[in-house]
């Protein structure tokens, strides 16, 4: 009880409730922490989108028989292909392909029907806008096996020797936001902790509220613990925002430890609060310390995996990126969401969040002490 | 016409004496351009495989061995009876294949032997690429092993239009130049505006002769030209490295090139005008940039993927128009035919964001 009124007197605790107060009275600041994260959210989920289907197809059905045209229903049966337009004119396919009427022509030969009866197999074309590699790449794909299962039906052998039954794990369905969200919940935190430590410290200097601070009787721990613990809690909050929205608009599940997943969000939040006092202690203006940051963040956000996968990076890249704590963290996300890993998996980023949090709170509270000084 | 010339000199001048933002204009489109058209890859390559071969014969080594020589997979060391599962688990590898242990003397026999697969599906892109590759080597493999006593009916014969090599860079890379022009040129627009306002200067400018018009269009001059320097640099810059070259007619792409970095520059304008300081512009540029020119632009993945209402966010967004020109001056070479509509709709963009900007500045302005 004695204990707790002490603390409730003592200098820190006035402080804290000081730097909160200033926070909350901070519209801002607020406003920041709550308006881009979600909309981030959400524009993230929503419009990156891997997801190959609907792909425009372009028709070219020179057999015209019910076989070529059961041929072209199976192509379309579950939704990977749309038939966009019919033609048997081949420039006028051609020219749809380039002006990306359509994605994909499918040419089905005059002696379709026949060759099915005889012993040669009939072929069928499939030509595929390339330009996007990677939506080709798995359009290809989709059109071999479509084919090839169509074909199946006419060979007295109904099923290959060998098959190959796949199953994917985590997300078996292929939402492709599970993969976006957690990253996003990485590149909010991120943004996050770094604006809103350098304006807390940027702005005392700007106003001029530094000095006073100096002028207090506190001890320099006292001034940047009551700095950090406020905003490390409402950054907490943001993590718990985001999380909402990732669980009750994109369904993406939870199945690893919400206080484990806790853990190494705050050890995230100390990493960015790190990076944002190390900023605004460089900076002389607000509009530097901004710049600076948008510096920064850039390659944070684009080598942490967020978007593009890490391993699809060249190695130099990948290697690159252990330097990055981002990394480090959106690994953890997802494994701790989509994974239900725990620390006897994730420990390796621990151990690194560890040591970029230790490191960098270190660095920039040192940077500042001087300056308190 | 004479006071737009002077405002865009007054712009240029001070352009070239701020050094941080002269080095900036050039250095960060270009650390842009390498970290994008680097590290943007979406489908992997050396993807880690464990095989867990519970039959060991001739045959399922060679299906391992012909699996691996695909080059698409790299085999990790792991102990045969573990749960392949737990590798997957913990990160070590993408995907697992497990053949039964009566693999060679069913398919021998005429029966179907079924391999599993197990792949890990966080990454749901190159999960997909994953299960398509093993199914389509799967099919090779019995072809090149005789192991079908029929041929197939219907062949697919599958042609790649226009980057048959399936080059990823072929893609990205054309599109970073519109992300870059989208963000920098309109950047550097806006600090020039919230400089202004934040510095008071824009009062000067409310109380004499020049009109709102003739002050937006002097500064979007100025960061037209710069952009335009931005534009050559970091083009050249990139065809260099990525070795790219005019597929087709390049007029489309110097004409919408031209269009796209004025509406840009406008877009800048308008945030630097609604913008009351530096650090606000800023952050209206970097976010609203990066989220349209980013994520609703097609840079990564088509644009039909983008469900319904936010799709119509998509048409307003300048480096859309750009990157779908681009693309095509650079990979398929249509030229005019095929993107006309493009330049057209830029320019109404840049338009509207024109009479937007000048609504309102030209509220402050004093009469006459």
């Amino acid at each position: 009880m004695n204990l707790f009124r002490r603390f409730l007197e003592s200098r820190f605790f006035v402080l804290a409730v000081k730097e909160i107060s200033q926070i909350l009275r901070n519209k801002q600041l607020i406003f920041l922490l709550v308006f881009p994260p979600t909309i981030q959210l959400l524009i993230f989920g929503f419009a990156l989108s891997p997801n190959v289907e609907h792909i425009k197809l372009g028709v070219m059905d020179y057999s015209n028989t019910p076989m070529s045209r059961e041929l072209t229903a199976a192509m379309t049966a579950n939704g990977v292909f749309d038939v966009k337009s019919r033609t048997i004119d081949e420039t006028d396919l051609s020219n749809q392909v380039r002006r990306g009427d359509v994605t994909a022509g499918l040419v089905i030969p005059t002696d379709f029907n026949r060759s099915l009866h005889s012993d040669r197999p009939a072929e069928v074309q499939v030509l595929i806008d390339a330009v996007d590699a990677n939506t080709a790449g798995i359009a290809s794909g989709y059109a071999t096996q479509i084919i090839n299962q169509f074909g199946r039906q006419f060979t007295p052998e109904a099923v290959p020797p060998i098959q190959t039954e796949a199953t994917i794990l985590y997300n078996p369905g292929l939402v492709s936001s599970w993969f976006i969200v957690p990253g996003v919940i990485g590149l909010v935190l991120n943004l996050g902790s770094s604006l809103v430590s350098t304006s807390a410290v940027v702005r005392e200097k700007d106003t001029g509220t530094l000095e006073q601070l100096l002028m207090t009787p506190a001890a320099d721990w006292e001034i940047i613990l009551a700095k950090v613990v406020p905003l490390f809690v409402l950054l907490l909050g943001e993590v718990m925002l985001a999380l909402s929205v990732a669980h009750f608009i994109f369904q993406v599940p939870f199945r690893g430890s919400l206080p484990l997943f806790l853990f190494f969000s705050g050890l995230y939040a100390c990493v960015g609060i790190g990076v944002g006092f190390l900023l605004a202690t460089i900076s002389r203006t607000q509009q530097q310390a901004i710049l600076t940051s948008f510096f920064i963040n850039l390659p944070l956000i684009q080598l942490s995996g967020a978007i593009a996968p890490v391993e699809s990076m060249p190695k130099f890249f990948q290697i690159l990126s252990l330097a990055n704590p981002l990394r480090h963290y959106i690994k953890i996300a997802r494994g701790v969401l989509l994974k239900g890993n725990g620390l006897d998996v994730l420990y390796p980023e621990a151990i690194a969040l560890f040591c970029f949090a230790i490191a960098l709170l270190y660095i920039s509270t040192s940077k500042f002490r001087s300056q308190l000084n | 016409m004479k006071r737009i010339l002077a405002q865009c000199k007054k712009e240029l001048a001070q352009f070239r004496r701020d050094r941080l933002t002269l080095a900036l204009a050039f250095i960060l489109p270009t650390m842009t351009l390498f970290i994008f058209g680097f590290a943007i890859r979406l489908e992997a390559k050396n993807i880690v495989l464990i095989v867990q071969d519970f039959d060991r014969s001739n045959l399922s080594q060679a299906y391992t061995e012909r699996l691996y020589a695909t080059n698409q997979f790299v085999p990790v060391q792991w102990n045969g009876l573990d749960p392949v599962r737990d590798g997957i688990d913990r990160g070590l590898a993408k995907a697992a294949v497990i053949i039964p242990s009566k693999f060679s003397s069913d398919v021998q026999a005429g029966r179907t032997s079924t391999v599993q697969v197990l792949i890990d599906g966080t990454d749901v892109n190159n999960a997909r690429v994953i299960k398509n590759s093993i199914q389509a080597f799967t099919k090779v493999f019995i072809q090149d092993q005789n192991l079908a006593q029929s041929q197939p009916k219907i062949l697919p014969r599958i042609r790649l239009w226009f980057n048959p090599g399936r080059q990823e860079s072929l893609y990205i890379v054309p599109g970073v130049f519109g992300v870059i022009l989208a963000i920098y040129p309109s950047l550097l627009a806006a600090l020039a505006m919230s400089r202004e306002k934040e510095q008071g200067t824009i009062l000067q400018t409310y109380a004499s002769s020049i009109s709102a018009a003739e002050l937006l269009l002097g500064k979007c001059l100025a960061y037209f030209i710069v952009g335009i320097g931005q534009a050559l640099f970091v083009i050249g810059l990139g065809c260099a490295v990525w070795r790219l070259g005019f597929a087709g007619d390049p007029t489309p792409l110097f004409v919408g090139g031209a269009i796209f970095l004025i509406a840009s520059v406008m877009f800048g304008l308008f945030i630097g005008v609604r913008a009351n300081n530096r650090s606000v512009a800023v952050q209206g540029v970097a976010t609203a940039g990066f989220l349209l020119a980013l994520l609703l632009s097609g840079f990564i993945y088509p644009l039909h993927n983008i469900p319904f209402p936010l799709s119509l966010v998509t048409n307003i967004v300048p480096a859309r128009y750009f990157i779908e020109i681009s693309r095509d001056a650079f990979v398929r070479g249509t030229g005019w035919s095929g993107v006309w509509l493009a330049p057209l709709l830029l320019a109404v963009l840049a338009f509207v964001l024109f009479s937007l900007s000048r609504r309102i500045l030209g509220r402050m302005q004093l009469p006459g």
